[in-house]
């Protein structure tokens, strides 16, 4: 902007623009028959013709191919013809010796072009239409020539001489140089994203190899596990991504070794910069791959071809901005504020950002709004909502000052995320001391009233500016508000009878069903040429597959065609974004029908976007799915096909600290130890969870609770009532403070249930009711149930004569318990139900023993998938008593030895084999 | 240090034998310091005295409190190594014919006709031919780079283009080095040619050898000087002890911001070099960066006057008398250097200051963009260009230059600094900060940068008082000369309600006003604050002090005066009747 900058005249002539040019004349010569002199059919012409546009669009790199290259890739869609087209090509390339050569290439190249009067062109002859794709690249090729000085086409000669002479150098056998290139070639080994991939995947699984053998000795120790941490945060970028990128680099500029200096002398074939549109599109793909794969993107590869980019095209800033999303996501914190400050400085905001431009025009003073934007987003990310909300409120100042509709549309938005995500009590305090956007509220109000007022007011004005998705995502969050909070009237004041404190699952429907509108209209939004380009890249891509697996290719086959149909079944394919937003409201489906207690939708949900959404979305999404899938599994099947599916997981994911999938494997082993009667190990387990919490107070808040939860849950199977209870108190406090309405019905619960553990039943049964009512107001149905049941356990353990009420509740729950309570809930049901008809005095066993014997014998059956050494004791201990009294002496037998084989697991859990040995 | 004569032996014959290779920077720089080596006014005619002495009476005064240890001989145990012998023996090995290649390349290469001179000496082998063949290549290859980078400049900025000679030239010297037939100035010019490449390391470990073998050689220093960014890497360097060891540990300190270390360097050098405008102009320098502008206009003054066509440092002149708006000194200054060379990077830069401090700032822009048109690299124009467009307040424009200010230098404080101020002019101040902190950082003891921190805080926006405080407490305390902090900390904590710390501050305020003569609305403020304070705390007598002050005031001060006086020898006349 301010530099000493030149207009930017954006395309440069180059030796493989020159390539493309010739291959257009072959494609379209001047005068000829329909299909010209050295094709044998149309379709074989056509080829061709998509082959030349594909190379005009592609963004699959920022260099433009070695003539290598390009000719292994005329091999593909040549066919028969690849000697002729690449002979030709090389040498019409070669026979360019002198300016004046070049001049009359690019004369003749006039001549290919039609008139703009169409009607004189005969049916017969090619000519290419000016104003096509191609027309116009070789329009854009001759504009270039015609305005270049005589240096510089100077420059383009000599360029062409090294072009010609690198290709030349390793020519004649075209399979050895394929086989060597990925060797000695370092711009093959930069632009090979693939292989780079490939290599890390394999360290990836190697190290987790290594992890899992690690784990087995010592993973109850804390030492070697923090050395295992070292392990994982040093050994593995120097043993492979560091060294494999870093080492061409290293090379090729020290050793004097001739072939590499000849390439860093003169200007080499492979370092011409595409096209800037091309460039730009390459970045966005990246970026978009970077906040997909989150961290397990590679960083210094990627970083690599940064550092050639910049060097190439100081004055192309987005490469900051790629930059800091590369640290971002691997929580470099300086580099990504370093980045973030030197992209905005440089671009002032109104370069490549994602925004629509703002038609209106917004004045030369650039747009730093977004740079508060992007940072207050930054700090979000890594965990600081102090600053960010900070920044965010300036960001709203500022884009209010300039009259920045979108950017403040986005702002509000990005602060609702803040609010909703962030712990709300430590905010207050930042809140009231600053200017606050929401002029109208005074700070008296919740943070929730504020955050439930700033929703639907971004909701306006991202309606109002006509920005879709936003729309979408701004009503995603409001079902997320809508989910866990009661609606209430915002004024304190007024006849409050009306009042109705509950959620309204209607209307998270209504939000859910009216972002799910956006898939019929995101067309106007999105930017065609991007996914244009996209296509043109795995179009090419597909060309080199086969070819790389030539050996294979009865096994092959079959993929890559399949890939090529999609390609060609796809002719629009839906932009990232809008499939992220789906993608995303299924999984706040998901989470809906999880609260309210319905498994069966809740999982269906999560399926639906394991299946279709997790390609489309981040990776951290996809494990959040898969997270769920497997907990459902361990609640409804058992543990042992939740390992087998976490096993699964983790391969696919690559198993971070703080990851979700670390997380599910903490909590399946948990609660597989409390069942087993564990202790010890359960206690681990838990601290182990609470470890991954950050310590910042308000922050990692589900993170906080459950750990806390897990902990009462253990103290509670110890049978140590006072020590479960106060944590239990010190939960609900906390839960209470932070306003986590949901969070504390289950805290009742527990509560509830530790009194009835102690025997104190009595001031259990307040607990449980008031459970029971936080329950109806946030419609959580299975909790409800689960609540009820627990009531009934409290009443029948006042004694025999309330045994009938206590039937008629569990009656009650039943229909939701069985259909969508998990293996122990329904035990836990059956073996009460059982426990009831015992212990009521009009009902005798003997003349009804099914009555009792069914529940009791599902129950056991699935207590022992489940290996709830406790519960399953108690069932066969019932079963054996029933027997007796029923005089079935071999059935009593069998029930007793089960129920010893399990009360002896239970009391020497160490017996058993370590849980960790048979775990996968 | 040795003897002024062996200085003066070793710097005549160094000067003929960089000059006869044509390292005519080297040269001039050791031509420079042999004339500023103090004459013995016995041996010469008065006239050369009189040339050499200037009119150092000025001088001499700046120079009394210094001078005294500076004269010292180095300390016990300091071995310095002999003098090499100078003239070269390998002259020797020419015989005549050679010699005449060797004319007619250096002829060509004085014309600067660089592959002619190279061609000319392609199968020459004594040392000397091949140093000037390798330098001839060399800067043969940094014009045709120099012209490339122009012609190849593409829409996104430069294209890298590199000196194509470096390959061939590295492979050869390396080879010469591995052999052990290398010469120093080959090796210099091999340093050149790696640090070009980027391979610092064995840059340096080339430079050090060149400079140990040859320590006479001003721009192998200078290279190696570009080489030490940090103070490890410069105590990791391996240097013989040689008097022209301390001109490059005092040029290095100075590059890494250890003024004081790198003056008494320099002060030590004068005693020998008395009269070296170069060691002037490096003084001068870090006074400069000290803050003293007195005494580098002082300095300047006296330079200007021995050697009136120089133009180098003299753009930091140009700041000094900016800073102190002398106009017409200004003006003179830039008429001076326009006459002498315009087309050089300072001279422009000087034309914009002037421009500047006139308030022409668009003019003043052309000007500095002229001189980095010249020189891209040129960092105080792209930080003086951000000042510019800070007055014109076009914040974008202003906000680019400084980053590449940055960007050649993060450690250019006054960079930082401007993009916080062009970010707190555009109303974020919470993103200022990040850059004000920078720049504090580097440059922790200017109380400038910690109160445009302070005043960052301390904006209606973020009202974060408190860090305020902190910052202007660092700013205190770090020799505020216009006394700006002591008055806001007041003021700050008076707001706070802390009435014993404001009243602290509004004394200290007081006190240094006074010491310093200054009158103002600060002294009425701080006054008024102080009686009623000492009112409210039964300090009755003090109080009445203010009081007084107060009433040489006019306006609604002097009113509060009087009723103030008034209640208080009403509560005095209580405390006497009717002592609680």
């Amino acid at each position: 902007m301010a530099g000493l900058l030149k207009p930017p005249g954006n395309f440069a002539l180059t030796p493989h623009k020159v390539s493309i040019c010739i291959l257009v004349q072959v494609y379209a010569p001047p005068s000829e028959l329909s299909v010209p002199f050295p094709f044998s059919s149309v379709s074989h012409h056509n080829c061709l013709g998509i082959f030349l546009l594909s190379l005009t669009k592609a963004c699959d790199s920022i260099f433009e191919p070695s003539l290598d290259e390009l000719i292994a890739q005329l091999r593909e869609i040549g066919g028969l013809l690849n000697h002729w087209l690449s002979d030709h090509l090389t040498r019409r390339l070669s026979s360019l010796a002198s300016p004046d050569d070049l001049f009359n290439f690019f004369n003749d190249l006039r001549g290919i072009l039609g008139g703009s009067d169409a009607n004189v062109v005969d049916d017969d002859q090619i000519v290419l239409d000016p104003s096509s794709a191609i027309g116009m690249f070789v329009r854009r090729c001759l504009l270039a020539f015609n305005v270049m000085s005589f240096e510089g086409v100077c420059h383009l000669l000599s360029n062409i001489g090294t072009y010609c002479k690198e290709s030349l150098s390793d020519c004649p056998p075209f399979e050895l140089s394929h086989l060597d290139d990925s060797s000695n070639d370092p711009e093959l080994e930069y632009e090979s994203m693939e292989l780079e991939n490939f290599v890390f995947e394999k360290v990836s699984e190697e190290f987790e190899a290594r992890k899992l053998a690690n784990e087995r000795v010592s993973f109850h120790s804390h030492a070697p596990g923090a050395l295992f941490e070292l392990v994982e945060d040093t050994d593995f970028p120097p043993s492979s991504s560091v060294e494999h990128i870093d080492r061409p680099r290293e090379v090729s500029p020290c050793a004097p070794s001739t072939s590499d200096t000849l390439r860093g002398t003169g200007p080499p074939g492979g370092t011409f910069l595409r096209t800037n549109w091309q460039v730009q599109g390459y970045l966005s793909e990246q970026a978009d791959a970077i906040e997909k794969h989150g961290s397990s993107f590679p960083i210094y590869a990627f970083e690599s071809i940064l550092k050639r980019l910049q060097k190439s095209a100081p004055e192309l800033h987005r490469v900051h901005f790629l930059r800091y999303l590369n640290s971002l996501y691997h929580d470099d914190y300086p580099g990504a504020l370093e980045n973030l400050h030197r992209y905005f400085d440089y671009s002032a905001g109104t370069e490549g950002v994602e925004f629509v431009p703002d038609p209106s025009g917004c004045s030369g003073l650039g747009r730093y709004e977004i740079a508060l934007l992007n940072l207050g987003m930054m700090h979000f990310h890594l965990g600081h909502p102090k600053q960010s909300l900070e920044v965010l409120i300036e960001a709203v100042r500022v884009s209010q000052q300039h009259s920045d509709d979108t950017c403040l549309a986005y702002t509000l938005a990005a602060i609702c995320n803040l609010l909703s995500a962030i712990g709300f009590s430590n905010m207050t305090g930042i809140i009231g001391a600053s200017y606050w956007p929401v002029a109208g509220i005074g700070t008296s109000s919740s943070i929730q009233q504020q955050l439930f007022v700033l929703l639907r007011r971004s909701l306006k004005r991202a309606e109002s500016l006509k920005l879709k998705r936003l729309v979408a995502s701004i009503h995603l969050e409001i079902a997320k508000f809508d989910l866990t909070h009661v609606q209430r009237p915002l004024l304190s004041f007024g006849p409050k009878a009306s009042t109705k404190l509950r959620t309204c699952p209607a209307n998270i429907c209504k939000e859910l069903w009216t972002s799910y509108h956006l898939i019929s209209d995101f067309t106007d939004e999105t930017s065609i040429m991007t996914t244009d380009g996209a296509f043109c890249t795995s179009w090419l891509q597909n060309l080199k597959k086969p070819r790389g697996s030539l050996v294979f290719s009865q096994e092959n086959g079959i993929r890559s065609d399949s890939d090529i149909f999609h390609f060609s079944a796809q002719p629009s394919s839906i932009p990232g974004s809008v499939l992220h937003l789906l993608g995303s409201s299924y999984l706040v489906r998901a989470a809906a029908w999880e609260t309210y207690g319905s498994a069966p939708l809740a999982r269906i949900n999560a399926l639906v976007f394991a299946t279709c959404f997790s390609d489309s979305s981040s990776s951290a999404d996809a494990a959040l799915a898969y997270a769920k899938l497997i907990q459902y599994l361990a609640v409804f099947k058992g543990y042992k096909e939740a390992f087998a599916a976490l096993k699964i997981a983790e391969e696919k994911f690559l198993c971070v600290s703080k990851s979700i999938i670390l997380l599910v494997k903490l909590q399946l082993l948990h609660e597989r130890a409390l069942h087993r009667g564990h202790l010890k190990l359960a206690q681990q387990l838990c601290d182990e969870l609470g470890v991954l919490a950050s310590p910042v107070t308000g922050v990692d808040m589900e993170l906080k609770t459950e750990a806390s939860l897990r902990h009462a849950q253990t103290l509670l199977a110890a049978n140590q009532y006072d020590q479960a209870a106060a944590v239990a108190h010190s939960l609900f406090c906390m839960c209470y403070k932070f306003n986590m309405q949901v969070q504390n019905a289950t805290v009742l619960l527990l509560l509830a249930e530790i009194h009835k553990r102690s025997g104190n039943a009595v001031s259990g049964i307040p607990y449980a009711l008031a459970c029971l009512s936080f329950c109806q107001s946030f419609n959580l149905d299975l909790l409800k149930a689960s609540a009820t049941l627990t009531l009934a356990e409290l009443w029948l353990s006042l004694g025999p004569s309330h045994a009938k009420k206590a039937l008629s509740l569990i009656h009650g729950a039943f229909p939701v318990l069985l259909g969508h309570g998990g293996l122990e809930l329904r035990s836990r049901a059956f073996i009460t139900e059982a426990k009831c008809y015992l212990a009521e005095p009009s009902f005798s066993v003997s003349e009804d023993p099914e009555m009792v014997l069914e529940p009791l014998r599902q129950a056991s059956e699935e207590l022992q998938v489940l290996e709830h050494h406790e519960l399953a004791s108690e069932a066969f201990y019932l079963m054996a008593i029933v027997y007796d009294k029923l005089g079935q002496l071999n059935e009593r037998e069998d029930a007793a030895a089960s129920f010893k084989k399990h009360i002896i697991a239970l009391e020497n859990p160490e017996d058993k084999d370590d849980p960790l040995s048979n775990f996968p | 240090m040795a003897s002024k004569e062996t200085c003066r032996t070793e710097l005549r014959s160094a000067v003929r034998l960089l000059s006869d290779r044509g390292l005519y920077s080297a040269s001039k720089w050791a031509a420079e310091q042999l004339m500023g080596i103090e004459q013995d006014p016995a041996k010469h005619t008065p006239s050369h005295t009189r040339f050499q002495r200037g009119s150092s009476s000025i001088r001499r005064r700046f120079r009394a409190a210094a001078a005294g240890d500076s004269s010292a001989t180095p300390s016990a145990g300091v071995s310095y190594v002999a003098t090499p012998s100078m003239a070269g023996a390998e002259d020797y090995e020419y015989d005549a014919i050679d010699n005449d290649f060797y004319l007619l390349a250096k002829s060509y290469f004085d014309c600067r006709e660089f592959r002619r001179a190279a061609h000319v000496l392609r199968d020459q082998t004594s040392k000397k031919a091949v140093f000037l063949r390798c330098y001839a290549l060399y800067l043969a290859g940094e014009k045709r780079k120099e012209e490339e980078m122009i012609e190849l400049e593409g829409p996104l900025g430069k294209s890298d283009t590199v000196n194509k000679e470096n390959v061939s030239l590295e492979r050869e010297l390396s080879a010469l080095r591995k052999n052990g037939t290398i010469d120093s100035f080959c090796l210099y010019v091999y340093g050149l040619v790696l640090k070009e490449k980027g391979s610092e390391n064995l840059a340096r470990t080339v430079l050090v050898e060149a400079v140990n073998s040859y320590p006479w050689n001003w721009s192998a220093w200078s290279e190696l000087q570009s080489l030490c960014t940090t103070i490890e890497t410069l105590n990791s360097l391996n240097l013989n002890n040689h008097w022209m060891k301390d001109f490059f540990l005092a040029n290095t300190y100075q590059e890494l911001r250890m003024h004081n270390e790198s003056l008494s360097k320099y002060e030590y050098l004068q005693a020998t070099f008395s009269f070296s405008n170069y060691i002037q102009a490096q003084i001068a320098k870090a006074q400069y960066n000290l803050r003293e502008f007195e005494l580098v206009q002082v300095i300047f003054e006296e330079l200007l006057r021995n050697d009136p066509y120089r133009i180098e440092d003299m753009d930091m002149y140009s700041n000094v008398l900016y800073a102190k708006e002398c106009f017409s000194a200004l003006s003179y200054l830039a008429h001076r250097v326009f006459l002498t060379d315009k087309y050089r990077p300072e001279s422009c830069c000087i034309i914009g200051n002037y421009y500047s401090l006139k308030g022409q700032h668009e003019k003043s822009v052309i000007y500095f963009r002229r001189a980095l048109k010249l020189n891209k690299n040129y960092l105080s124009a792209w930080t003086l260009m951000g000042h510019e467009y800070v007055e014109m307040k076009n914040s974008s424009a202003a906000v680019d230059a400084y980053r590449r200010a940055v960007d050649i230098n993060p450690c250019d404080y006054r960079a930082w600094y401007g993009l916080g101020q062009a970010y707190e002019m555009m109303g974020m101040p919470f993103y200022a900060l990040h850059y004000f902190k920078k720049s504090v950082f580097l440059q922790p003891n200017d109380s400038r940068l910690w109160i445009a921190m302070a005043q960052c805080y301390e904006t209606e926006q973020l009202h974060m008082l408190e860090e305020a405080i902190k910052c202007y407490k660092r700013a205190a305390n770090c020799n505020d000369r216009e006394a700006i902090a002591l008055h806001h900390l007041a003021k700050l904590h008076c707001k706070l309600g802390h009435t014993e710390e404001a009243a602290f501050y509004f004394k200290k305020d007081l006190d240094r006003m006074e010491a310093e003569e200054r009158e103002g609305p600060n002294m009425v403020e701080a006054l008024m604050f102080l009686a009623q304070h000492c009112k409210t705390k039964k300090r009755f007598e003090e109080a009445e002090v203010y009081c007084t002050r107060l009433l040489d005031y006019t306006g609604p001060e002097k009113e509060t005066a009087e009723s103030l006086l008034q209640g208080i020898r009403y509560e005095k006349l209580d405390v006497e009747h009717f002592p609680p």
